[in-house]
């Protein structure tokens, strides 16, 4: 399976201004949250781009993005109908061909040379199928994710066969159907914020839209999960770590795991321990 | 040889019954097999083997070894103490603070150094009982705990790992800004076979084939109340703009902000304990965040947002308690049902739940009762379930928790029944058939379920069989229901009741449900169908079916039986409340909810009764906006819907309550003190003295330098029947010498946790084909020694304030059960008044005295529980009069001491003494002591001895506590437990007092310094011309002439040198609808074994039979006594007509 192409969706209400904040990356330019993403993407071996943005926004979009605003398309969700009808509006760009599927609000720190999106579209191509990356959260953050069960893939550490989707679980219900051997007790695999996804999810979620019409609530989750019943769909767990920075300091988070894992790591642990020192004064 | 019973692959085999097995076993080859089971459970792996193991030895070592053992012999003839069969107290405390294992070893350990004896298989067999319901137990809460669903939340230990998050559906206010109102309505659940108890966990998990009920949906009203019936139950929840925890029962009128998280935990601080285990199972306070010293706000902030908190509301509809329907379990699956739709854990917020949620709601409920330290069957959350359903117990698979450990799994499977298998007609018919009644009997069912539980595991013979034919009846009910023949479900019911239930458990019925079958009978002939017993025991929930054209005179009719047999009965058998007969319908929806909001965001009328009046009471300006604006939607609703319309009078009644009236016809409190000798004096002493702690539960105790050892050979005598003692006995009894005084004053606390009813008059068990009261039992064995005799016994029957008049009134009700000597009444001439106990006996009676430690989460309820009674005692005022309760509540005997002065003061001896002059001996005994009878032997011991008082003790087992026969000092003489300066003394004493006394009439007038002519020269013995005159003699005053004032000098003075003991007896009060309080109370007695401290008293003491001198103290005795052979023993000493 060869995946050349991305959608970034940016349309969330809340969501809309977060890729657009400026931090220092691993390399220690400043930029934007958008470009660091755009960035993850292209070392993946991406070559087209869509952005899913509110109606109006594409103009601040594309300067945020720099140096690659040229490579960049966007398209417009007019209705907030959820994040699945988001994705559905990039159906034609996508056209038959898997894509790599990103939120804006989240940034990427691989444990490993290579970089998360990279790994996750290195899976999909040898599995041949949709993945989605997981990682393994304790259950008090189930409020804020979707969650996968499956079983393992026999000697494929870290690889899942996904059987259950669910968005924001209870922990009653990800406790009956979600749990994954292996895992530390009270946690569950939840998305990454990163899937591969095969043209059926296009289809599926053409569908879904059709059948709520203006209603809205298309949600992901609930198509991934007819798509575990439908095809061959995977999990995998990457080296690496997520950071939400639309969440309760998730900004600051997301910039200081940047920072500990870049060129300024001494500088920025310097500046912490003084910190912590005054603090304790 | 019996653990192949255990290891069985043979189904035949492995249910094949321990007793008969054991029937032919020498004592020495069960002590062989006792090693072998108890080498066998310590090393099984398998949870079955080892509880079945134990259930073996408890057997063996209560109803096998100790009638094999040879009997206790006089042990030695030197001088020394007597030291076979004593138990260790070391053993006795580890079974105390629940460590059974190592009691075991210790009373092994002293098994293997005395021998066996009586005493220390009792001991065994306590210990081997208690491992065996502990180890049952903790796999059930092992279960709860590992269902999936419940794990995560003992996982939670902070706020920040709360999960759970409010539905924003419940966040949104109305335009008046009040937020709406999620409300579950839930069914009651009635079992439509009666499971022969099969729904209990344990019983469900080592055999779930036999896990068996048919279950039925039911909405309920009361008869003439209610419109219609309706979901009894139901829960009321919505968002608070405070960061509190809002609990009311509506039911128990008790409402409270929670603001700590430790008072979540604290079940019995209030009645909202089951409110409280609700929110917990639920998950909104999860179970592991108990102790972590968090706060509830951020946990409510979490799960609500900041600055919010959460209302919880229950609701029964006034359904009284015991009706056998589950109420309180489906009130818990109600409450835990509309917490789990609210945050998130039910797919839809509102309609009914899907079968995955149902299962968890029922997980969750056991959770609940299990913290609440109650537990129902696994039927009872039936409720939660639409219409009708089998339910069944399932064979444990691998990826079960119980898999490998149990047969069965803890949850059971339910299958709803369709038209095919009961048509719609069917359920029409079986409506138009059955009246569902409420008997008014509240009794505690947790010794029955026991039982049941232990002679399953047991494989007992005619219990095993009672089960195999139950499972048949459950088939027929199932056929009967499929071909539409109520009548044959009718029958089939009956049956259930009359044979398997019976069989399985004889207390199962009571006098009053016989009553009531034979009076329905009598009166509807072939229109009454059958009768059918609800839940764990009858005479509370029962069901009445009849040809449907008789149904309404049934409903109507039952009522006025009912109330009539309850009237009848009302001082023989616990009754918790009126009897009543409800309407219902079946609902065929299970737990259904729906969102109030705007106009209809109202809380139930009740909810209104209990809070406005302290809204009304408050600035209105001081309300938040939400409240004044629900205030306002209240009003008009009042206004406006019918429903609501007696509200203003409510509100009016609750802020503006009448004074409290007495009833009419019953005598107040300071009446009946009066008419009962109460001496204001004397009372005034023991308050002043409790509250400068002269006198309490620390002072009753004997200096700690006495010196207390057991007695010695020599000491007491073994009784045998030998012949000259026979005839010798035999000879004063043909003489009339003799006469017999049973004490009756008492209220059978013990028996019904306080309940106050007439001991003596309580038809405890069917002996000769039917229920007999104590009463006639112990007239049938004074009945049967008359006509040994050739002469009529005089029988007397000491009463108080209490029982006086129900026991007369009963007499001539009943023709004095056709008893054909001389039978008299002789009341008490004392009474006490009770007071509020001090805290620092309150502290001394849980803290210092050894007692039971419970399990875990029941010890937990019950210190809570505790907490509560101390404040209660402080607020109410420590030694003040206890009178918040009925008059006769507030009242209580002085002790038994004074059962033979009064025989003296009342004129019943000289009653006695002019009937026969020739009277020479009494025998006085306990009324429990059901097999102390004129044994002619023991007569003869008695009057060959010489002595004033022969006391009868037995060889003590670990349930005798209180006291037993000691050398004191160097006397030789009875110690009450009260007066036992250090506990495990009393281990070391291997005789246990009965009470049981051959009394010489003129040594004990010696002894008060009076003589015959001074009891017949009163005026009350004056007055007792003939026996009727003990009638007259029931309203004591104070005697004026010479030798009135001679004996109650005498019996001044003889108190006097007897102690004073403080106790503490806990009184039950009643309120609401069939809702109970037990509260421990202060009083003071005088005990008759004290005598035997008197040196001028010549007493005597001989060894008796167990059987002969056993007490059924307690109703949960009673399984064993009638499997011991005790009252196949006490049956053979009756005659009953």
């Amino acid at each position: 399976m060869d995946i050349k192409r991305a959608i970034i969706t940016a349309a969330g209400k809340s969501q809309r201004t977060l890729p657009l904040q400026s931090l220092v990356d691993r390399d220690g330019q400043t930029k934007t949250a958008l470009a660091i993403v755009i960035e993850e993407v292209l070392a993946a071996g991406i070559e087209e781009l869509c952005v899913v943005v509110c109606p109006g926004d594409e103009k601040d979009y594309r300067a945020a993005a720099g140096e690659h605003a040229k490579r960049l398309e966007f398209v417009a969700q007019k209705q907030p109908l959820g994040y699945g009808h988001a994705v559905s509006c990039a159906a034609k760009f996508a056209g038959k061909k898997p894509f790599l599927l990103l939120v804006g609000d989240h940034l990427y720190v691989s444990g490993e040379v290579r970089r998360c999106a990279q790994q996750l579209v290195e899976v999909a191509a040898k599995e041949n199928c949709a993945v989605s990356a997981v990682q393994a959260t304790h259950e008090s953050k189930l409020p804020y994710y979707g969650a996968i069960g499956g079983r393992l893939i026999a000697a494929r550490q870290g690889l899942y066969e996904i059987t259950e989707v669910a968005e924001k679980p209870t922990p009653t219900v990800a406790e009956q159907r979600l749990i994954v051997p292996g895992l530390r007790a009270g946690h569950y695999l939840c998305f990454f914020g990163m899937h591969v996804l095969t043209p059926s999810v296009m289809a599926l979620l053409a569908e879904e839209v059709a059948a709520v019409g203006t209603r809205g609530g298309v949600h992901l989750s609930a198509t991934l999960a007819k798509l575990a019943r439908k095809e061959r769909y995977l999990a995998a767990e990457l080296t690496g770590r997520r950071y939400d920075i639309g969440a309760h300091y998730g900004l600051l988070t997301a910039q200081l795991a940047l920072a500990l894992s870049g060129k300024d790591r001494d500088e920025v642990l310097t500046g912490l321990v003084e910190l912590l020192a005054q603090r304790g004064k | 040889m019996l653990t192949k019973l255990i290891t069985a692959r043979k189904a035949a085999q492995r249910d094949a019954s321990l007793d008969a097995h054991c029937r032919d076993l020498s004592a020495a080859q069960l002590l062989a097999e006792c090693a072998e089971l108890d080498a066998f459970r310590r090393h099984s792996d398998n949870l079955y083997e080892r509880v079945r193991a134990l259930f073996f030895l408890y057997a063996i070592n209560r109803f096998h070894l100790p009638e094999k053992l040879p009997t206790q012999a006089p042990i030695s003839h030197l001088p020394s103490p007597i030291s076979s069969g004593l138990i260790p107290f070391t053993g006795y405390e580890q079974f105390l603070h629940r460590r059974f294992e190592e009691a075991i070893d210790t009373f092994l350990a002293a098994q293997a150094q005395q021998g066996p004896s009586d005493g220390l298989s009792s001991a065994l067999a306590n210990a081997y009982h208690r491992l065996a319901f502990q180890t049952l137990a903790d796999q059930v809460r092992r279960s709860v705990r590992s269902v999936r669903g419940n794990q995560w939340m003992f996982r939670v230990g902070h706020p920040a790992d709360q999960p759970l998050r409010l539905r924003p559906e419940l966040l949104q206010r109305a335009p008046d800004g009040t937020y709406p109102i999620l409300r579950e309505l839930t069914p009651v659940r009635m079992d439509l076979t009666h499971s022969a108890w099969s729904d209990i966990f344990f019983l469900g998990m080592d055999f779930p084939e036999g896990a068996k009920v048919l279950n039925v949906s039911v909405d309920l009203g009361v008869h003439g109340r209610d419109a219609a019936p309706r979901p009894p139950v139901s829960a009321w929840l919505r968002v608070l703009d405070e960061p509190v925890l809002r609990l009311t029962s509506v039911d128990l009128g008790a409402t409270a902000d929670i603001t700590a998280l430790s008072d979540v935990f604290d079940f019995a601080k209030d009645y909202l304990g089951l409110l409280k285990a609700a929110v917990i199972a639920a998950g909104v306070v999860p179970p592991g965040i108990e102790g972590s010293g968090q706060s509830l706000a951020e946990l409510l902030a979490r799960i609500v947002g900041p600055g919010r908190g959460l209302e919880l509301v229950s609701c029964v509809n006034d359904i009284p308690k015991g009706s056998r329907l589950a109420v309180s379990t489906n009130l818990l699956g109600s409450l835990v049902s509309v917490l789990m739709r609210a945050t998130g854990q039910a797919a839809s917020l509102t309609d009914e739940l899907q079968e995955h949620e149902r299962r968890i709601v029922l997980a969750r409920a056991l959770l609940g009762e299990w913290l609440g330290g109650s537990g129902g069957g696994w039927q009872d959350s039936g409720g939660v379930w639409p219409g009708m359903k089998l339910i069944e117990g399932v064979i444990a698979g691998e990826g079960d928790p119980e898999f490998g450990i149990s047969r069965g799994r803890l949850m059971p499977q339910h299958r709803i029944l369709n038209l095919d298998d009961a048509s719609a007609e069917t359920r029409r018919k079986l409506q138009d058939s059955l009246v569902l009644v409420h008997g008014g009997m509240a009794q505690n069912v947790g010794p029955i379920l026991e039982m049941v539980t232990e002679k399953y595991l047991l494989r007992c013979e005619a219990e095993w069989s009672g089960r195999q034919d139950a499972l048949r009846i459950l088939d027929e009910v199932l056929a009967a229901l499929k071909a539409g023949d109520i009548r044959a479900l009718g029958a089939a019911t009956t049956r259930n009741f009359r044979e398997p239930i019976q069989a399985i458990i004889p207390w199962a019925s009571t006098a009053f449900t016989e009553q009531l079958i034979e009076r329905v009978g009598r009166e509807f002939g072939d229109d009454f169908w059958g009768f059918w017993m609800l839940g764990g025991m009858s005479g509370g929930g029962m069901g009445f079916i009849f040809a449907p054209h008789r149904k309404a005179e049934g409903q109507r009719r039952l009522q006025e039986i009912m109330s009539a047999t309850k009237r009848e009965l009302q001082h023989a058998l616990p009754f918790a409340m009126e009897p009543v007969v409800f309407d219902y319908a079946i609902n065929e929806r299970g737990t259904w909810a729906d969102l109030l909001a705007a106009d209809t965001a109202l809380m139930p009328a009740g909810y209104y009764a209990l809070t406005v009046p302290k809204l009304l009471r408050t600035d209105r300006q001081e309300l938040p906006a939400a409240r004044r604006a629900e205030l306002d939607k209240f009003a008009a609703a009042c206004r406006a819907k019918p429903e609501l319309r007696g509200m203003v009078q409510t509100l009016f009644d609750t802020m503006f309550p009448r004074l409290k009236e007495e009833k009419a016809g019953a005598q107040s409190l300071d009446e009946l003190l009066a008419a009962n000798g109460f001496d204001r004096d004397a009372h005034e002493a023991i308050r002043a003295d409790l509250k400068a702690a002269r006198i309490g539960l620390a002072q009753n105790r004997l200096p700690a330098n006495t010196v207390i050892e057991d007695v010695r050979a020599e000491d007491v005598t073994h009784t045998s029947q030998k012949k000259p003692l026979v005839e010798r006995g035999l000879a004063a009894l043909r003489n009339g010498e003799a006469a017999v005084v049973t004490l009756s004053a008492g209220a059978a606390s013990r028996w019904t946790q306080g309940a106050g009813v007439v001991k003596s008059l309580h038809p405890f068990c069917k002996l000769g084909g039917r229920h007999r009261t104590f009463l006639e039992v112990h007239l049938a064995k004074s009945r049967r020694i008359s006509r040994l005799a050739g002469q009529a016994v005089p029988h007397v029957f000491t009463t108080s304030y209490l029982t006086h008049g129900p026991l007369t009134e009963f007499l001539a009700t009943n023709q004095n059960y056709g008893y054909e000597g001389p039978l008299l009444l002789s009341r008490g001439a004392s009474v006490g008044l009770r007071l509020v106990p001090t805290a620092r006996d309150l502290r001394f009676a849980w803290e210092e005295m050894p007692q039971q430690v419970l399990d875990e989460q029941q010890q937990k309820v019950r210190d809570s529980l505790r907490t509560a009674l101390l404040r209660w005692a402080e607020s109410a005022g420590e030694a003040t009069d206890y009178r918040d309760n009925l008059a006769l509540q507030c009242l209580h005997p002085v002790g038994h001491f004074y059962e033979v002065p009064n025989l003296l003061r009342n004129g019943t001896l000289a009653a006695l003494l002019r009937e026969r002059p020739q009277l020479k001996t009494l025998l006085l005994h306990n009324i429990d002591t059901t097999g102390a009878t004129l044994d002619p032997a023991l007569l003869g011991q008695h009057l060959s001895s010489g002595a004033t008082l022969s006391f009868e003790v037995i060889t003590r087992r670990l349930d005798d506590r209180g006291g037993g026969l000691a050398r004191v000092d160097g006397r030789t003489r009875l110690v009450e437990g009260l007066a036992m300066p250090h506990e495990e003394l009393e281990f070391g004493l291997s005789y246990y007092n009965t009470l049981t006394t051959w009394i010489d009439v003129d040594g004990f007038l010696r002894a008060l310094g009076l003589t015959r002519d001074d009891v017949l020269l009163s005026r009350r013995g004056q007055e007792a011309e003939g026996l009727g005159a003990a009638e007259s003699a029931s309203s004591p005053r104070r005697l004026p002439d010479a030798a009135d004032a001679k004996i109650t000098a005498a019996i001044r003075a003889l108190a006097a040198k007897v102690p004073t003991y403080i106790t503490t007896k806990d009184v039950k009060k009643r309120w609401g609808h069939g809702q109970e309080d037990v509260f421990p109370v202060a009083q003071f007695e005088k005990l008759w074994g004290d005598l035997t401290a008197l040196p001028e008293i010549d007493s005597r003491f001989l060894v008796v039979d167990r059987a002969r001198g056993q007490q059924l103290k307690d109703q949960a005795q009673l399984d064993g006594w009638l499997r011991d052979g005790s009252s196949a023993y006490v049956e053979s000493l009756c005659a009953w007509d």
